[in-house]
């Protein structure tokens, strides 16, 4: 039975015009629930600067 | 012939690059009809590299262990002036004006480039049945699949059409098709060679790795192929150790070699789980010292993998996928579409997981040097078929082929996928060997000690 906790995705695709077939819907179905288990398992803890690194260029400063 | 003995051969001058160049491209003409490895074969050019390479030989110009050795490139890598189709329409009529770091760095070493090779479209894929190009074969039962998406590189080094080849693995698709085609395949670290100039399809996923017949071989191709490159951002700058494992029996004395206890021996097909346990005892006989592990869920690190492959496949191809969206085959179309609909959230999410997951796996790997592991969970499957049962259960072949590879993928981690047996039905059944990062020449290592002794990379498919 599909939680009313994960998308539904069949809605989500039509809301996008997108015809997926029924095998690759059960596949998103499928990886968010493991996906909203998995949620219990991040670092609210973690240092927000070290979440992501962007490596953006740095020009030398001009004198 | 093999790459090594090749080159040894050549320095002997008991032959000539022209001679295994006429050889391989003689293959190519007899079985490429029937196993579709190559979708353009560059035989003028392979010639006239050939010749350029015995008269530098002859000259005392010696390039190293790849001169005048015939190798192929996955049609991925782009070859300027040499068409680049990525197995798509889409780029079916691209000539690129530059070449990929990986084939730049492979010309400079001499090797002769006998052809690009056929892959699933756009390299999405594990089945090589390509709608464009048609289906890859595997020359040890043409009826089944040679796994992909590097299928054609992996048909042509089993089948001496050349003697190494060029792959990329995004979700295994290098250690697929090594598995189900009983050849070597190396997935480098994470940033040791350099993505310039191949086609993406995972911006953070996608590695290029040699593929040849043996441990060996691939060890003096990544060699050759690994380095620094500043036009990939994601290019590290560390030093790359010589690779090459020395001759003679290799001792495993003081190697801890993990074996998971959880997820990657369950459900899978019986005769694999044999194959890999006889390396693990062929392991321990050498001096190596197994180790039971537990490791993170695999499925959890599926997940994520699948979630961010997704994500990025259909940044990568978006403007395309509006604009030619008929020109792609269907399966491809519909993963692409899936991508489309990943919430940002989730993608974001499983990166901060990814990190946290890589770190388990690195305390694992303070334990064991490596982990000893099945590739697939089975043989080759049929062409077209989309199912499999393994330990009574029916999969999805595409989820079965990759559950046991994908994760190494997100995490970086370098992967030897080499050959482990044959099934009673005589398919290569295929292992992995995964190591902490920037250690290739340790999986080099214990791959060929294993391969040394157990002799498997010695015995021919049927179109060989």
């Amino acid at each position: 039975m599909r939680s009313s906790l994960l998308p539904d995705w069949a809605a989500l695709a039509a809301a996008q015009k997108i015809e997926l077939p029924e095998a690759s819907l059960q596949r998103l179905e499928s990886l968010s629930r493991t996906m909203l288990g998995l949620r219990g398992m991040l670092d609210w803890g973690e240092e927000p600067a070290q979440v992501f690194q962007v490596d953006l260029p740095h020009p030398e400063p001009r004198s | 012939m093999r790459l090594t003995e090749a080159a040894a051969a050549l320095r002997r001058r008991e032959i000539s690059s022209v001679e295994l160049t006429l050889d391989c491209l003689a293959r190519i003409e007899k079985w490429n009809p029937e196993l579709n490895a190559f979708i353009t074969v560059t035989s003028d050019l392979a010639l006239e590299q050939a010749r350029k390479a015995d008269a530098e030989l002859a000259g005392g110009m010696d390039r190293g262990p790849l001169h005048g050795i015939p190798v192929a490139h996955k049609d991925l890598f782009c070859t300027r002036g040499i068409r680049t189709t990525g197995g798509s329409r889409i780029f079916a009529e691209y000539v690129p004006e530059f070449d990929a770091a990986v084939v730049e760095r492979l010309q400079n070493a001499g090797a002769v480039l006998v052809g690009k090779t056929n892959l699933h479209e756009h390299a999405y894929g594990i089945t090589s049945e390509n709608p464009h190009y048609g289906a890859v074969r595997n020359p040890w039962d043409p009826e089944r699949s040679p796994g992909g998406s590097s299928g054609g590189s992996a048909v042509a080094v089993a089948t001496g059409m050349a003697l190494a080849a060029s792959g990329t693995d995004t979700g295994g698709s290098i250690r697929v098709p090594a598995s189900w085609c009983g050849i070597t395949g190396l997935k480098p670290t994470f940033g040791r060679v350099s993505k310039h100039g191949v086609l993406p399809l995972g911006y953070t996923l996608d590695h290029p790795g040699p593929m040849a017949q043996t441990v060996r071989d691939v060890a003096l191709l990544f060699q050759a192929m690994a380095g620094h490159d500043p036009r990939d951002p994601s290019s590290v700058n560390r030093p790359v150790p010589r690779c090459l494992p020395e001759e003679g029996e290799i001792s495993l004395r003081g190697v801890r070699i993990g074996l998971p206890r959880n997820f990657y021996f369950e459900r899978i097909d019986k005769e694999v789980d044999a194959a890999v346990y006889f390396l693990g005892y062929t392991a321990e006989d050498l001096g190596a010292e197994l180790m039971r592990v537990q490791v993170p869920d695999g499925e959890q690190l599926n997940t994520l993998a699948h979630l961010t492959l997704l994500a990025e496949a259909a940044s990568v191809h978006e403007p395309y996928l509006r604009k030619r969206r008929k020109t792609y085959g269907d399966d491809v179309r519909a993963l692409l579409d899936m991508g489309r609909l990943v919430p940002a959230v989730d993608y974001l999410q499983a990166q901060r997981l990814r990190k946290r997951i890589l770190g388990v796996y690195l305390d694992i790997l303070k334990r064991v040097d490596a982990l000893l592991l099945p590739a697939t969970p089975m043989t080759a499957p049929r062409i077209g078929q989309k199912q499999v049962e393994i330990c009574g259960q029916t999969e999805d072949t595409r989820i079965a082929a990759t559950r046991l590879l994908r994760g190494f993928n997100l995490l970086g981690l370098p992967v030897l996928a080499l050959p482990a047996g044959f099934s009673s039905a005589g398919l290569p059944i295929g292992c992995q060997l995964v190591g902490r990062p920037w250690d290739e020449p340790l999986l080099l290592r214990i791959g060929a000690a294993l391969e040394d002794r157990a002799g498997l990379s010695r015995r021919p498919p049927r179109f060989a």
